[in-house]
């Protein structure tokens, strides 16, 4: 079987957040790039189901400006992804998510697999659109929010489920297909030492940003005004009580006559 | 962009979803003058449909395909993009479920449009949409310019909730949609079984939520959170080590690996607001904590708190929120 995962390198979660001096973005500068969770969770169901089906590859790919991919690929390979691949951007330039959709459609066309493997969401920007605008992009199925992935080599069906409104949705898709991923079977795993070292040493494919289609934009563009934080919260205001019930009351009266929360 | 605003109405055995009836006030807002064109996908309720048809929209499409009762994201996206283009739509609104989620990313391919998720607020001038919406678990927000002839917005839930609907009587239209490219609809989901079910509303897009956390100490105790949250009208919610140690279902997780939500308002109890939980619910608009340790990490996100322990807060809370809402 032959799977890549699509993985995107997000500030570790302890980062400090701060707008540049111009206030309309993050300030990346000394921050340290980590998987993003949910990614991390697409690795270990890519690795899971490379044990399970003799022969596997698994490939790690990311599009983004170097150091920090070249540092989440080699995360990838030190947990045991067999290969990496980057999609290089220009310095300086921040992708939409069309721009995104079309890079990894490109690496799809380069990277052929039976299963393409997102993370449900980024955990900086939180969209969530990328894998069914790649299943839209690559004229696949897809789905997003699958736990309990599974794979049959005998008829090439994956399977899958996932809540939704209506309830939790079992799913049979045929390979190839792009999943967005929930929850892997196991929690991630962490590289051994020997790996880590061993990853220094391997190969990174490179797609140069000058190999991907140009375009034009006539659909118009976005563009940040401001990256704020939210007023620094100053801690809870403790209710003072004596009994239990005391304190109920307070709570409920303020609920309702300062924070207006409830009727 | 004098165009008409399209946007997606979800319907359960409920009714129609209050995700899409805040998408049906935004969308007017948004519109002005212009036409607002509700479309439904196939399997709705008829009553659903009839409901829908009195919200405040123009006109009411049902796109009627088997295949689009399956909720294929794709799919799904491909005769929206289609609905759109054929209303000259300039905006597509799709409410803060998961659902509308995963068609904006379809449809910011198959309709060529900007989109944005999770949108908070928004503002409109001329082609220009202003939105913001959080980033990073709450913690930080950005605020975008979408400056384009096509825009796809999916809404962050409970975020818009007091925008006035219009009454209007609707047309309802059935459509059988465009054919959907075949290999958008290979597979098929073998079967759909009810969620084990959290109690009251869906914790994703609840009001209130109520979550607890290992402060309850075994199984036995939690019924106490659920009369809480059942007091409030509130899904029950619960922290990581709740459900991984099996106290509750995988369903009730509230985190980075669990839902995200964001309520007015977030009441959590016995839980020390580990960074983890935190990043699924700083975005509540009010939060309130209940622990015995006065220096647990919840306090410090939360909005008001009470230091003490849950076993005596817990049911005095319930009783007296019986009592208010008695009245
Ligand atoms: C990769 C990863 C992903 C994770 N994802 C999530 C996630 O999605 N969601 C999540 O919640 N966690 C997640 N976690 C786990 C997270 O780190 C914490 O371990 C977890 O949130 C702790 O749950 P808790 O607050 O209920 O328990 P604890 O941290 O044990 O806190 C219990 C609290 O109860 C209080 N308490 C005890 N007795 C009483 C009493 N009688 N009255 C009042 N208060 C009392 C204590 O003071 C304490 O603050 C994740 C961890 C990892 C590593
Ligand atoms: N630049 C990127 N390179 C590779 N994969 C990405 C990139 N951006 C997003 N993804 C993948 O798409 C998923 C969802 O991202 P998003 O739609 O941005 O929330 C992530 O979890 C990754 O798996």
């Amino acid at each position: 079987m032959r799977i890549v995962v699509f993985v995107k390198p997000v500030p570790e979660a302890e980062t400090r957040l701060r707008p540049t001096a111009d206030g309309t973005r993050l300030d990346t500068d000394g921050v340290k790039w980590v998987l993003s969770g949910y990614d991390e969770s697409a690795v270990e169901q890519a690795l899971l189901l490379k044990e399970a089906n003799a022969g596997s590859e698994v490939r790690a790919v990311t599009f983004g400006p170097t150091p920090r991919s070249e540092e989440v690929l080699r995360a990838c390979l030190a947990l045991g992804c067999t290969s990496a691949g980057l999609v290089e951007i220009a310095a300086g330039e921040e992708p939409d998510i069309r721009q995104t959709v079309r890079a990894l459609q490109h690496a799809a066309g380069r990277w052929p697999a039976d299963l393409y493997l997102l993370g449900q969401q980024s955990l900086d920007t939180e969209e969530g659109l990328l894998p069914v605008a790649l299943a839209a992009a690559l004229g696949l199925p897809g789905a997003n929010g699958a736990v309990e992935l599974s794979f049959d080599s005998a008829s090439g069906v994956l399977s899958f489920e996932r809540a939704s409104e209506q309830g939790i949705e079992e799913w049979r898709l045929p390979s190839p297909s792009v999943i967005g991923l929930k929850q892997a079977k196991n929690d991630p795993r962490s590289a051994k030492l020997q790996n880590i070292l061993k990853s220094r040493k391997m190969p990174i494919d490179r797609i140069p940003s000058s190999e991907l289609p140009t375009v034009t934009e006539p659909g118009g563009a976005v563009r940040p005004l401001r990256f704020d934080l939210p007023p620094p919260r100053t801690g809870a205001k403790l209710i003072e009580y004596t009994s239990p019930e005391e304190a109920a009351e307070k709570l409920v009266r303020t609920l309702r006559e300062e924070a207006r929360v409830f009727p | 962009m004098s165009r008409s605003v399209v946007l997606l109405a979800e319907a359960g055995p409920q009714g129609l979803h209050a995700a899409s009836r805040e998408a049906i006030g935004v969308a007017r807002l948004l519109a002005g003058d212009e036409p607002v064109v509700a479309a439904i996908f196939a399997g709705a309720s008829e009553a659903a449909t009839t409901a829908l048809s009195t919200a405040g929209v123009d006109r009411v499409v049902c796109l009627d395909s088997p295949p689009l009762a399956e909720r294929r994201g794709a799919a799904c996206a491909y005769a929206l993009a289609e609905l759109a283009r054929e209303h000259e739509a300039g905006i597509l609104l799709l409410g803060g479920t998961p659902f509308g989620r995963e068609l904006a990313g379809g449809l910011a391919v198959f309709w060529d449009a900007l989109s944005a998720t999770q949108v908070t607020e928004v503002t409109r001038a001329a082609e220009v949409l202003t939105v913001r919406r959080p980033v990073f678990g709450g913690r930080a927000s950005e605020l975008l310019e979408l400056a384009g002839p096509r825009i796809v917005l999916a809404l962050r839930p409970n975020s818009f909730g007091g925008t006035p609907l219009g009454s209007r009587n609707a047309r309802i239209e059935v459509h059988a949609p465009p054919s959907i490219p075949p290999p958008l609809l290979g597979g098929a989901r073998a079967r759909v079984r009810p969620a084990e079910s959290t109690t009251g509303p869906d914790l994703g897009t609840a009001a209130i939520v109520v979550a607890g956390g290992r402060g309850f100490k075994s199984p036995e105790n939690f019924h106490l959170l659920e009369e809480l949250a059942s007091s409030l009208g509130a899904a029950a919610g619960a922290s990581r080590a709740v459900t991984d140690a099996g106290w509750r279902p995988g369903s009730y997780q509230v985190g980075q690996t669990g839902r995200s939500v964001s309520p007015q308002l977030y009441v959590a109890v016995g839980i020390s607001g580990a960074i983890q939980h935190l990043t699924g619910m700083m975005s509540s608009r009010v939060i309130v904590a209940i622990n015995s340790d006065a220096q647990a990490p919840i306090f410090r996100i939360s909005d008001y708190g009470i230091a003490g322990d849950l076993f005596t807060i817990v049911p005095a809370l319930t009783k007296e929120i019986r009592r208010v809402r008695a009245r």
